[in-house]
């Protein structure tokens, strides 16, 4: 029933249309469709394809990735407030820039793909330093780290994921946290995030946030 | 055939004979390490920043020199009180001058930009590039365009929103005093003796906004900025995404006469869109050259000239280089981009 929506959905934020994006999903509410189809059945839905046509070569630049983020998360929080029951959170994320870098955008970016699909962030700003990311994470119960950076010193240097890494380690916790990575220099080196010893990286906002679903099931809860 | 540096660029500009196509090779933050003094005291003095830009030029035998000390020094032009100095990686941005929307009435452009405490270091960095290579060195000087700038000034997530989702008001008068900077800058640093103008504008690129968003907003600021200050010597540069896909249209109507590529751009693709009429800067992935070897960066370098060089007007170039590239990478590049960049049957014929 949803799917001429997900057309016009996508259509308009591939057009970087908010207003229009936010017409379409009221057009569907009118039609009867609850807040829980909103976001499951057309906000979700509508990103999947996204990844899907990005994988198929189709080219989303920056301004389309920021609109879906932006759309989906402002469409969600809305829909959160009048779904019938509380919804089942997928797991809990702690997100921030590393060490050194300013760049907050593309962690904006993650963390509006990621409410959609059920996952709570946890924004620790930007220029975080390696023992706040982990200290966070553990009070937070977060099952993955995310760090975005955007220069190849603050990618590759001792206080970003290499320092989060090394503090996993010493503390015992690489059973229970991930560590996902993304930004410039790893979209200029694919393999990048294994020499800084990340267990993941995606190229772009909307993909990270299926990555990170991913990585989120494949863990055990906390106790 | 004995040219100096600043006749090869031109000849490759106008495709006249030259000995071998120019390189850029962009080291900025290499300068400290020459000098072995910390960024931020490297940083503090025109003299440093000559100095630095001199050795490394002579060191490594490619063509360029910069007036850039680094992009947020734009923003200390324009009020910005905070950089971040790191020992590894180059000075940001860290006061934003607009934090919230009515700041953007209070922005001021100063009247005057030679008379700017924060102009007197790069004017004198310039003045000693000047005096010890100019007229044979070409020397380039950094300009964040008008619709790029307010990245500086607020953070690319601010300016995305305003940019994207207004208030439309606000968005364009912050875009006219941007405009207002970004034309007193130019000529000032014209006037100090800049040659190349590296016109900065990720906002030019479709990897940054559609392409209708390109043709309806983009563009046409890009149109009012050349207008204002002509194509002379200016580069047409998105921070290194990609431009094939404007190419064609910002040669057509706006004129500028030679683009610095992506590492992600086709440039075979580029210089048939090119075709005679504009320079085209190949651009080696440099994120890379920290961990390739020495083999691995000449054979990049072999595959770039081979799309670019066949009916030259090609330049061979790099991104911002980051510290961490070791120096017997630099060299390969500069070896193998002059060797494999050579006309008079070099390596490449
Ligand atoms: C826009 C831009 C600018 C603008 C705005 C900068 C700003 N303040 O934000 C301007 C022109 C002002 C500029 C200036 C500079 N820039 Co700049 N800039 C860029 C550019 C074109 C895009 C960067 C950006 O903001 N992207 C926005 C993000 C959100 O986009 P994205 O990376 O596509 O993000 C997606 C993914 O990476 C992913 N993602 C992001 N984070 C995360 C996190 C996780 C966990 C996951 C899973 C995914 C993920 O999802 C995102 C959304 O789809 C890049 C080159 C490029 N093509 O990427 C250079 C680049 C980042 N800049 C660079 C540099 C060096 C600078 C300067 C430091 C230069 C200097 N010496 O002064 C200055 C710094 C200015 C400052 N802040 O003080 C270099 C870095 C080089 C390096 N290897 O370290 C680059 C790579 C250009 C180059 N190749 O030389 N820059």
């Amino acid at each position: 029933m949803l799917d001429s929506y997900i057309a016009a959905y996508n259509d308009a934020v591939f057009d970087t249309d908010r207003d229009e994006a936010l017409r379409v999903v009221q057009r569907a509410l009118d039609d009867g469709a609850s807040p829980e189809d909103i976001v499951f059945r057309l906000v979700v839905p509508a990103m999947d394809q996204m990844i899907k046509a990005i994988s198929e070569d189709f080219d989303a630049n920056l301004a389309q990735h920021f609109m879906t983020a932006q759309i989906a998360n402002e469409v969600t929080e809305s829909m959160l407030r009048r779904f019938t029951a509380p919804p089942q959170a997928l797991g809990r994320i702690v997100m921030g820039t590393a060490r050194g870098d300013m760049h907050s955008l593309g962690k904006r970016i993650v963390m509006g793909c990621l409410k959609a699909q059920m996952v709570e962030c946890v924004d620790l700003g930007v220029n975080v330093a390696p023992d706040r990311f982990v200290d966070e994470a553990v009070a937070q119960r977060a099952s993955v780290i995310g760090i975005s950076a955007m220069m190849s010193h603050t990618a590759r240097g001792p206080d970003g994921c290499l320092g989060v890494r090394r503090l996993l380690q010493e503390r015992g916790l690489e059973h229970r946290i991930r560590i996902i990575v993304g930004g410039a220099p790893y979209r200029f080196d694919p393999d990048l995030y294994r020499v800084v010893q990340a267990d993941a990286w995606a190229e772009d906002g909307i993909t990270a946030g299926k990555v990170i679903a991913g990585l989120l099931t494949e863990l055990p809860p906390w106790p | 055939m004995a040219m100096t540096a600043l006749q090869r660029l031109a000849a490759a500009a106008t495709r006249r004979p030259a000995d071998r196509a120019p390189i850029f090779c962009n080291l900025f933050d290499q300068g400290a390490r020459e000098l072995g003094m910390p960024l931020r005291e490297y940083y503090s003095r025109g003299a440093h920043v000559a100095e630095g830009q001199l050795r490394l030029r002579e060191k490594f035998g490619y063509d360029n020199l910069w007036s850039l000390f680094y992009v947020g020094k734009e923003a200390e032009l324009l009020g910005c009180n905070r950089i971040c100095f790191a020992d590894d990686g180059p000075p940001n941005v860290e006061h934003f001058v607009i934090d919230d929307l009515d700041d953007i009435a209070s922005l001021e452009v100063p009247a005057d930009i030679t008379r700017h405490p924060a102009f007197e270091q790069p004017a004198e960095c310039l003045r000693l590039l000047r005096q010890h290579a100019g007229g044979t060195y070409p020397i380039c000087a950094y300009i964040t365009s008008t619709m790029s700038l307010p990245a500086l000034l607020m953070g690319m997530e601010r300016w995305m929103s305003l940019l994207l989702m207004g208030p439309v008001d606000a968005r364009d008068a912050l875009l006219a005093r941007c405009h207002e900077f970004f034309v007193k800058e130019v000529e000032a640093y014209r006037a100090a003796g800049a040659d190349v103008i590296l016109y900065a504008n990720p906002f030019g690129s479709t990897d940054t906004v559609s392409m209708k968003f390109f043709l309806s907003h983009a563009l046409p600021w890009i149109e009012r900025d050349l207008r204002a200050i002509g194509t002379d010597g200016v580069v047409y540069y998105c921070g290194t995404s990609r431009i094939n896909r404007v190419l064609d249209i910002v040669l057509d109507t706006v004129g500028i006469r030679t683009y610095y590529l992506s590492p992600f751009d086709s440039i075979a693709d580029a210089k048939e869109i090119a075709g005679g009429r504009a320079l085209t800067c190949g651009v080696i992935n440099d994120a890379r050259m920290i961990d390739w070897t020495e083999d691995e960066v000449v054979a990049e370098v072999r595959r770039m000239t081979d799309a670019g060089m066949p009916g030259g007007r090609f330049l061979i170039g790099t991104g911002v280089m980051p510290l961490a590239i070791p120096e017997a990478n630099i060299r390969a590049f500069v070896t193998a981009a002059r060797d494999f960049g050579s006309h008079d049957g070099g390596a490449h014929a």
